[in-house]
């Protein structure tokens, strides 16, 4: 009788945590699906694609694209008459090339990718000097900057944009590409430095001074600390900062629909796709191989820093 | 000796002051005085071109004296108050259930978190290909399978129904945060504690009203507070997935930035819905945190 219900028990518990699993990763799993799939098949609720499709991808990744709209005749043409230069060659196949109907998908990575490293970097440094200096050196006001840090939990993006959009405009940034895609990155580092400051600033509250003291007594300088002893100490740390601030600002949609919106070459992948899904190209396989593409890198990152990350996120370190 | 250490202590101020001044100064230039900035702009028609005018209230009156100011509001209330429950217990059962030890916890323990990280814009279209009339799976099942609804149709094209997706789609979203500060929690209670209860005869029930609850009801205020702040201001999350939903954040951005650009009236609508928030706060912490 005992045994029966603890099978039962063990069985509910097993079916439960079955459905918290599916529950979190299905729309993952759909997304590569139709990905993969023909468009025949985007009706079928099988989530195994019968054939597999890879044309989405090819498209995206821009693998195997020179030839694609390019009649068979031509290229038999092409093939017939070998002693055509290679100028003459490329300038027959130009005219076959689209240029409007391909999704600049490369060019959006690679914007969201500088945009989100160099912000993160700085963000970092700053971080860095701040942190240690309110957790290891004594100023007036030292306890007013560490509350006022997370003062800034209480406002949404929403609330700063109109100020700091009608200030980048008076400023004369946001009329030229260059200035606009600068004014966004600033954004980004001050969106991530408070609570940046608060994490490495809880961290390095964890390291022993007795090590630095050591080092100060030798004669270091207080630079020479921070550089030698304790960037090395509490790089996990720093690095998972860095990761942090990197995702926020791959993420981020709000600031750069407004900041960009002109600027179509300087697009960052979530506007790109949003772009991507409302006009008419809108195909399902290469938005679902365009948000695989883009949730990879995110959750790669976070893989590798999952555990100080963890550890972070439950001392309330960490603001969406 | 004395002078020396006096000099010190002072070099060691003015390292501190020197180190902190570029965070410190980033802060209050572009966080700090912005919010003031847009407090002075709701008091003004404002044109980015050209120059501001003064017009006193009359941002703010426009706003309040709009129906579909007020209708925004209410499904803003709708939307705090459901996601805000559902994540919160959402992140209850799956912290009671992670807390057990059973085969492959580690890993399963990492795909739950999956939806947390992944970035918003990557799964939209995931979802919104699930409730797609045509191709989803959720017609699929709803119409053809189960026969519930008379024809098949798009669930996120009307308001009334998209909002129930978008709460689905932020309790999905969020539900790990809950999680893993639940779970956290759980992790430090004493064992001894349930190993006694048993001992006196305690039902599972009686071990978490007893034992448990009062042990992570202060972690539950907690997120709770935060999730109602952050979903008060939440944008991506509703707008990505459908532009039908009109909480305020949404609806501030229309206002502001969508046709004839109402940059005064959108800071107004910025400067309301702030207050809305703190007034909550205040209640919140004084009734619920008892602080």
């Amino acid at each position: 009788m005992v045994k029966k219900t603890s099978f039962l028990r063990k069985a509910l518990f097993f079916l439960l945590v079955l459905s918290i699993v599916l529950f979190s990763i299905f729309p993952f799993i759909q997304m590569i699906s139709i990905s993969l799939k023909y468009p025949a098949e985007w009706g079928d609720p099988s989530l195994i694609p019968k054939n597999i499709n890879l044309e989405a991808y090819k498209e995206l990744l821009n693998i195997g694209q020179e030839t694609k709209n390019v009649p068979e005749s031509v290229l038999t043409l092409l093939e017939e008459t070998p002693d055509l230069s290679e100028e003459q060659r490329e300038a027959i196949l130009s005219k076959y090339r689209s240029t409007g109907d391909v999704f600049p998908f490369l060019r959006y990575f690679l914007n969201s990718f500088l945009l989100s490293f160099f912000a993160a970097l700085v963000t970092v440094i700053f971080a860095i000097f701040g942190a240690y200096s309110f957790s290891r050196l004594r100023f007036p006001g030292r306890s007013v900057v560490q509350r006022g840090v997370l003062f800034v939990y209480m406002f949404g993006g929403i609330l700063l944009l109109i100020p700091l959009y009608r200030m980048f405009v008076s400023f004369g940034w946001i009329s030229i590409p260059q200035g606009a895609f600068v004014s966004l990155m600033i954004i980004y580092i001050v969106q991530t430095l408070p609570v940046s400051l608060y994490m490495l600033g809880n961290y390095f509250r964890t390291i022993p001074f007795s090590i630095e003291e050591a080092a100060l007594i030798e004669g270091a300088s207080r630079f020479g600390t921070i550089w030698r002893i304790i960037i090395p100490l509490s790089s996990a740390a720093i690095g998972t900062v860095f990761i942090y601030c990197f995702m926020i600002a791959w993420n981020e949609y709000l600031f750069a629909s407004v900041f960009l919106k002109n600027y179509t070459e300087l697009y960052t992948l979530p506007m790109g796709l949003k772009a991507l899904f409302t006009s008419k190209n809108a195909i399902w396989d290469r938005i679902m191989a365009a948000s695989v593409l883009t949730a990879t890198p995110v959750i790669l990152l976070f893989m590798s820093i999952q555990k100080n990350l963890a550890g972070g996120l439950t001392e309330g370190g960490v603001k969406e | 000796m004395f002078a020396q250490r006096m000099s010190l202590q002072e070099r060691e101020k003015v390292l501190g002051l020197v180190l902190v001044t570029p965070a410190v100064a980033i802060i209050l230039s572009l966080i700090l005085y912005p919010i003031i900035y847009n407090l002075y702009l709701s008091f003004f028609d404002v044109n980015p071109m050209a120059g501001n005018t003064y017009v006193g209230l009359e941002n703010h009156r426009n706003v309040v004296t709009d129906p579909t100011f007020w209708k925004s509001v209410f499904t803003t209330i709708v939307y705090v108050f459901s996601t805000t429950i559902g994540t919160t217990l959402m992140g209850l059962l799956v912290a009671l259930a992670m807390n057990r030890k059973f085969p492959f916890r580690g890993v399963v323990r990492s795909l739950v978190l999956f939806p947390y990280v992944a970035p918003v814009i990557s799964v939209v279209f995931s979802w919104q290909f699930f409730f797609d009339p045509v191709n989803g799976i959720f017609m699929d099942l709803a119409y053809d399978k189960l026969g519930l609804f008379s024809s098949r149709f798009n669930l996120i094209g009307s308001p009334s129904t998209a909002v129930w997706v978008a709460i689905a789609f932020s309790i999905w979203k969020n539900f790990p945060f809950s999680y893993l500060m639940i779970l956290a929690r759980l992790q430090a209670i004493d064992e001894t504690l349930y190993e006694a209860a048993e001992i006196d005869g305690a039902s599972g029930w009686h071990k978490f009203r007893f034992i448990t609850f009062p042990e992570v009801y202060f972690v539950m205020g907690a997120i709770i507070l935060l999730r109602v702040i952050w979903n008060f201001n939440k944008f991506e999350e509703v707008f990505l997935l459908t532009e039908n939903v009109r909480v305020l954040s949404v609806y501030t951005y229309y206002k502001a930035f969508v046709g004839t650009m109402e940059l005064g009236q959108g800071a107004s609508l910025a400067v309301i819905q702030f207050i809305l928030l703190i007034v909550f706060i205040l209640f919140y912490v004084k009734r619920v945190l008892k602080w």
